[in-house]
């Protein structure tokens, strides 16, 4: 790839790359099909374009799960994606795997957004972590506004 | 040769076809396609934590057709020789690499992932990335032309390779790989034709091999 990584808006990419904005726009929208390009923004928003040299793929994983629902953000440690399906239930497992704090404060909060009770506690049996499951749900109701438990899983 | 899609689209159906989870590192030209350095790739190279996944994983791609290979058609000879060698199983055009804990003695990090792939069916297959660094050493270890070659695709895309980690790693491993550090001189002075690498990183290659003598 010949162009820069970095961040460009339409019109300093047709500067920097001596285009036209609507050969710019047109280049851009090639590069973001190849893979080259992420966009952020659009609609009020001013649109941004992340130009990379090697094919970035957008990730569908656990930090953008616990960023979406999260208040806490989280910086990724690595680049997660996901080919199937993969929830709250899942990230929350993955977050009590990865251990540290601050993942799981800003897991706490997906208790909230769990559709599927009975999916998460298997996923913890299967895991072998039912237990700090439960310890975590009973920090988080401690600390933050939490959505009651059914009550037989807390047996 | 596989491309971009059809890997995943594979990966995700032998996922449909495990008995167990299983997580595994991806290396080679598997990992240079997740990190986007090419698109194609003649094999599929993966290395499991345990033989038990490695097996779990056999099972999954004999039901799809897959066969056991020599692995001699492959390796140079004196790779042969040592313990942990490879399983390789092929179907047409497609080939799997299967390593276990460790490629030709280079022990894999399951801890330093970069980027993590999972992919869900039936049961699930996980297959981690390592940083560019170790995937330049690990085609070092193979030592074969189109490993070379492979690693001249990375240094040419990306000008920000840590060589200071890289020789460092090498030292590291040089109990358990007493090759490592010829085959990743020999690789370095062909790159050197290509990109800069400082003397230095060449001078501390010398002086720990220097060392073991």
């Amino acid at each position: 790839m010949k162009f820069r990584e970095g961040k460009y808006t339409v019109e300093k990419f047709a500067l920097d790359y001596h285009l036209t904005r609507q050969s710019a726009i047109n280049l851009l929208s090639k590069l973001k099909k190849q893979g080259y390009v992420i966009v952020s923004g659009g609609g009020k928003q001013k649109r941004i374009y992340n130009v990379y040299k090697l094919k970035k793929r957008v990730t569908n994983g656990f930090y953008d799960i616990v960023n979406k629902y999260s208040p806490k953000k989280l910086n990724p440690r690595f680049e997660h994606y996901v080919n199937g399906s993969y929830n709250v239930e899942n990230a929350i497992i993955d977050g009590i795997k990865i251990g540290d704090i601050r993942t799981l404060d800003a897991v706490m909060y997906l208790f909230n957004h769990v559709k599927n009770w009975k999916k998460l506690f298997d996923l913890a049996k299967k895991n072998n972590l039912t237990n700090n499951l439960i310890k975590l749900y009973k920090k988080s109701r401690a600390s933050i506004k939490c959505r009651k438990i059914p009550k037989r899983y807390m047996k | 040769m596989i491309n971009t899609q059809d890997q995943e689209s594979l990966l995700k159906l032998i996922a449909d076809y495990l008995e167990e989870d299983i997580t595994c590192v991806a290396i080679g030209g598997t990992a240079m396609m997740f990190h986007g350095y090419k698109n194609t790739t003649k094999d599929i190279d993966l290395v499991f934590k345990n033989k038990n996944d490695r097996n779990v994983f056999i099972k999954a791609i004999e039901k799809l057709g897959y066969s056991q290979k020599s692995i001699s058609i492959v390796y140079k000879k004196d790779k042969l020789k040592l313990e942990n060698k490879p399983l390789i199983y092929s179907r047409g055009e497609e080939r799997f690499d299967l390593f276990v804990k460790d490629v030709f003695g280079f022990e894999v990090e399951f801890e330093e992932i970069i980027q993590r792939h999972d992919f869900i069916g039936k049961k699930e297959l996980i297959i981690f990335t390592i940083q560019k660094e170790y995937l330049i050493l690990l085609k070092s270890v193979t030592s074969r032309e189109k490993d070379y070659e492979d690693i001249e695709t990375i240094v040419k895309i990306d000008k920000n390779i840590d060589w200071n980690f890289i020789v460092d790693e090498a030292i590291n491993k040089k109990k358990s790989n007493p090759w490592i550090l010829i085959d990743l001189e020999k690789n370095m002075q062909r790159l050197k034709k290509i990109t800069f690498i400082k003397k230095e990183f060449f001078d501390r290659i010398y002086k720990a091999e220097e060392l073991t003598k």
